[in-house]
């Protein structure tokens, strides 16, 4: 009696959890499958196609994802590359920096700390084609600030034409966009730092632990699953970078700063193949799940 | 003020840490000056004759020509609108989602939430043609539907990741607790659950902001009449092809700008207090 | 006096050749013999066609009709003043058609406009890109033809002027303006080291850039961000070697680019970028930055298009400074003055997908010429049509382009207009890399002949 009672119990509550999940999910699920999913499932067909867009494709198989690696023009390895360097300062020097501004902020607050995280945050607001305006007044090779610092204090080797080198056009993109993202993932930690209790802090200070001995042991532990929120962002928005490689280099000089997005958006718009550019998008897709997956699992195992 | 000490910090280490702290706040601070003078400069000033100082001459008018012939009230209401309406959506939606990922035991939890994950990953430029093919064929082009629906969708995927963030903090205690009290999931999920996640929302809110007020492709792509325009497209849309005036693209800017500025100063005391609210008794 | 100027382009652009191009079948070049011919065999098609045409003009003068058009006349763009009276006047003509037009900026529009051909959405009329451009939509089956309605323009509108979008002999496109590639020089600058002329031969260009150089003044600007930029200056410096016939063939595929003269051209051009003419910042800077930079008297030349003679015309200051002449002949023996780069790109074509596409057609044709009219007088461009009222106002730089024009014998179209997308980008990172002393003419022509099919 008691035990039917239970079993009923339980089955009544499987299907509740059934309707509930139902309901919570659809709104999510048809926006996401309709905008999001429908058009990835039309770029791998597309992928398959020597097409221009418009008129009647042919059907090629595999064809243009061989000659994304084989034809040395099209330059996707080295764009990978680029986006891969990238990602690596943002996670090794933006992310630091990020939670280092996050934790000092976060220990106080005072009329002080709160200003100074509404500062921090202000170039994420502010439109990339100002950034990109700015730092191009900045590396002007004739009246831009750094190359006048540089002959003021007697570096005048030291001058370039810094979206016009090789050897300085990558270094020149990855310093703005690093430091432009920084409030961004400040932020962010920022909310998690806050979220932390202060009685656990109290008690760890009670126990003579120095602040940053709290941070370091009570702090970040508690705030991983956002440092690994903001390490996936970092990894996928610098797979998917654009707005400022358009305005500071386009890709330029001789394609060596070109980024997936923007080889993606020259084939699709510019050269009229937009089976190749859903190649690209199919591949950048790809890439970025994975790097995603890596991240989670990477993050799992340091916390079993 | 301080909430705690205990320990006296090594005071040379303290002022360093100010110095730090205030160079970086220049360092973010630029920009605003530099966009607010460049909106007054004319394109001799801004190419070369002076780049960083204040105007030698002030042109009001760059601003008077953005927003009589440029249109920027217009296109200002319109990504208002269409921003504002796009993170609702968003944010309930992931909210719900995100609930029933996190919050409910079943088997396809993790996958489902994986699935999300891939929004991270797409190119907005794949999709255009796609989306665009279909909206033609629905006619449902030109209205702000055509962009709130596509915005809150590309929003979804890492309003459900910061969420899960955030909801994985809250302690399951809380739902056992209100499932004794013969709470039912849904009552669950808006009484109890939902207030906890203030903080996510401001979070939420911000990054989605971010990503829908500067979009550009979609909004070029789907909107073709000028009334329905939103700000991106309107500034784009102040150079010419072979000559532009950047004085007037600078005040359009100011004007898409200054107004977030003031309101997150504004608000950022409320968003940094909900933070501190949302902070859960574990 | 000024008049009669506008009358000598006429007299002149009738008689040169223009070359044509086209996706399927390059379109004839025209002489003046077999342009005669051809208007006979369509005056026989315009009778043919007539009892259509009194149709539309009826349907048109009763129902009201509106059509959408898009373009990319934006606030700042120097046609903008063109196309805002050009339509108050078709307004005023036809006050049955409203028209509805929107603009955008040059490089989204390139992405707007694809999506719609793709998503069948295109407007009644769009402004488009002559030769490759169009040819893809064309292809595609998209774009309606004009060949019915252009008999009633052929009058104003010489044939010769359409080769650039006529594809498998068939008529697609409304040319508005034309541009060609112009030397701008600043003569306060050249002043300085003794020449009152720009030089006319290559041998006293050279010594003029020497003793430019000599005195620390940087003869070229060029905007290396923007490929295109590259291409004002390189282009003519190959038209002026091996001949326009011979670069003509090359960019529409019916000669290869495996051609030593042209690789002996690039090596001339590189030349220039050895012997330190070109501003070495350059390869840093936007074409925004470069134009500003010349108007400010950092540089003795700027080639590029002459749709900068507004630009130049509106600072009285600077007006003062600057002339504009063509590029002197570098082998004598190939290429003559009068061989120029340019040609009509700037185009209104009609969606084949349009309810009313006869009505947009004729609309469209009028209203091509009315801008082109007001174009002209604005100094924005040549004239693709036939000049028509007083043009004395036109500024004196876009005269002076005029005249060039008249006393020219061939154009050869912008290489990246002229070739497929695909293509044209291919040209344009072989360029870059020749500007970058990465490839030498040798090289470029190799890679471009194995790269290009």
């Amino acid at each position: 009696m008691n035990e039917n009672n239970v079993k009923n119990e339980k089955r009544k509550r499987k299907i509740e959890e059934g309707i509930a999940i139902f309901v919570f999910l659809l709104p999510g699920l048809l926006l996401f499958v309709s905008i999001l999913i429908a058009p990835i499932a039309v770029s791998v067909y597309r992928s398959m196609y020597d097409w221009n867009g418009f008129s009647e494709g042919t059907f090629i198989g595999f064809d243009n994802y061989v000659e994304l690696f084989t034809n040395g023009s099209i330059k996707f390895i080295n764009s990978l590359k680029n986006s891969l360097i990238l990602a690596f300062f943002s996670v090794f020097v933006q992310l630091p920096l990020a939670l280092a501004l996050a934790l000092l902020l976060g220990r106080h607050e005072t009329r002080k700390e709160r200003t100074f995280l509404s500062i921090f945050f202000m170039p994420v607001l502010i439109s990339t084609v100002v950034i990109g305006q700015l730092w191009l007044k900045i590396y002007n090779p004739d009246y831009g600030v750094l190359n006048r610092f540089l002959e003021a204090v007697g570096l005048e080797s030291w001058k370039h034409v810094w979206v016009g080198d090789v050897k300085t056009a990558l270094g020149s993109i990855i310093v703005p966009t690093v430091w432009q993202y920084v409030g961004y993932h400040m932020l962010l930690m920022f909310a998690g730092v806050k979220g932390v209790d202060l009685d656990l802090r109290e008690a760890a200070m009670l126990d003579g632990a120095t602040k940053w001995q709290v941070d370091r042991y009570v702090v970040i532990p508690i705030i991983k699953p956002i440092i690994r929120v903001s390490v996936i962002f970092a990894v996928t928005g610098s797979l998917k970078t654009y707005d400022l490689v358009r305005i500071l280099t386009e890709g330029g000089p001789f394609q060596s700063t070109e980024v997936p997005s923007t080889l993606l958006e020259n084939m699709l718009f510019l050269r009229n193949r937009y089976g190749m550019g859903s190649t690209i998008s199919v591949m950048l897709i790809i890439l970025c799940f994975a790097f995603a997956l890596l991240i989670s699992a990477a993050f799992k195992e340091k916390d079993d | 003020m301080e909430s705690y000490t205990l320990k006296e910090e090594n005071p040379v280490i303290k002022v360093l840490i100010d110095i730090f702290l205030v160079i970086w706040a220049i360092i973010n601070l630029f920009p605003i000056y530099f966009m607010f003078t460049f909106s007054l400069k004319s394109n001799e000033e801004i190419f070369g004759a002076n780049i960083i100082g204040l105007p030698k001459e002030w042109l009001w008018s760059n601003f008077t020509t953005a927003l009589h012939t440029g249109n920027m009230a217009l296109y200002f209401f319109n990504s208002l609108l269409v921003t504002t309406l796009a993170i609702a959506i968003s944010i309930m939606a992931a909210m719900m989602a995100c609930y029933a990922i996190t919050r409910i035991k079943w088997r396809f939890s993790k996958l489902t939430n994986a699935f999300f994950m891939l929004g991270l990953t797409i190119p907005i430029q794949a999709s255009i043609v796609p989306v665009y093919v279909v909206m033609s064929k629905a006619h449902w082009l030109n209205k702000y539907s055509t962009l709130i629906v596509p915005y809150s969708a590309f929003a979804l995927s890492m309003a459900i990741l910061i969420c899960t963030g955030f909801m994985s903090e809250i302690p399951y205690a809380l739902d056992e607790a209100a499932r004794i009290d013969g709470c039912g999931l849904f009552r669950t999920f808006f009484t109890i659950i939902l207030p906890l996640m203030k903080p996510a929302v401001s979070t939420v809110g911000i990054y989605s902001y971010l990503q829908c007020w500067n979009e550009f492709m979609f909004a070029n792509v789907f909107i073709s009449d000028s009334a329905h325009r939103t700000l991106p497209v309107g500034i784009k849309a102040l150079s010419g092809q072979h000559t532009t005036d950047w004085g007037p693209i600078g005040a359009a800017l100011v004007i898409a700008t200054f107004p977030t500025l003031i309101v997150y100063l504004f608000l950022s005391r409320k968003i940094q207090a909900s933070f501190i609210a949302g902070a859960v008794k574990g | 006096m000024k008049r009669r100027i506008a009358s000598i382009v006429m007299a002149g652009i009738m008689t040169l050749s223009l070359f044509g191009c086209g996706s399927a079948s390059p379109a004839p070049t025209t002489d003046t013999g077999s342009a005669n011919t051809e208007t006979k065999t369509e005056t026989t098609t315009e009778t043919t066609q007539k009892e259509e045409t009194t149709e539309t003009a009826s349907a048109g003068s009763d129902e009201q009709i509106t059509l959408n058009m898009w373009c990319i006349a934006t606030e700042s763009d120097s046609n903008r003043h063109a196309y805002e009276a050009a339509i108050a006047e078709m307004a005023e003509k036809y006050p049955n058609i409203t028209l509805n037009w929107e603009a955008f900026e040059n490089q989204s529009y390139k992405t707007k406009i694809k999506a719609a051909v793709s998503a069948n959405e295109m407007p009644d009329i769009f402004f488009t890109w002559s030769c490759a451009f169009l040819g893809d939509f064309v292809d595609a089956g998209k774009v309606y033809c004009l060949d019915d309605i252009y008999p009633e323009f052929a009058s104003e509108l010489p044939e010769n002027m359409l080769g650039n979008t006529t594809y498998d002999g068939k008529h697609y496109g409304v040319p508005t303006t034309m541009n060609i590639v112009g030397l701008f020089a600043n003569m306060d600058l050249l002043g300085e080291v003794g020449y009152t002329e720009v030089p006319g031969t290559y041998e006293e260009f050279i010594e003029c850039c020497d003793a430019l150089k000599a005195k620390g003044i940087i003869p070229f600007g060029c905007a290396g961000k923007e490929t295109w930029c590259v291409t004002e200056y390189l282009e003519s410096v190959i038209e002026k070697s091996v001949g326009a016939d011979a670069l003509n063939d090359i960019f529409l595929g019916r000669a290869t680019w495996d051609n030593a003269d042209v690789g002996a051209a690039v090596d001339t051009f590189q030349a220039l970028v050895n012997n330190g003419y070109f501003d070495p910042s350059g390869i840093g800077l936007t074409n925004d930055e470069v134009k500003n930079n010349f108007m400010a008297g950092k540089y003795a030349f700027y080639m590029n298009g002459t749709w900068n003679c507004a630009d130049f015309a509106a600072n009285e200051e600077f007006l003062a400074k600057v002339k504009v002449a063509e590029f002197p002949v570098i082998n004598a023996d190939k290429a003559k003055l009068g061989q120029l780069i340019g040609g009509p790109s700037d185009t209104l074509a009609v969606a084949a997908s349009s309810p009313n596409a006869e009505v947009a057609a004729k609309y469209a044709m009028e209203l091509g010429k009315l801008i082109c009219h007001y174009g002209y007088l604005d100094g924005c461009g040549l004239p693709a049509w036939t000049p028509y009222g007083d043009t004395s106002a036109v500024n004196p730089l876009t005269q002076t382009v005029a005249e060039i024009c008249a006393n020219a014998d061939s154009f050869v179209l912008f290489g990246d207009t002229a070739m497929t997308a695909d293509d044209a980008n291919t040209y344009l990172s072989y360029v870059d890399q020749v500007y970058g002393c990465l490839l030498d003419g040798p090289q470029f022509i190799e890679g471009l002949a194995k790269d290009i099919r």
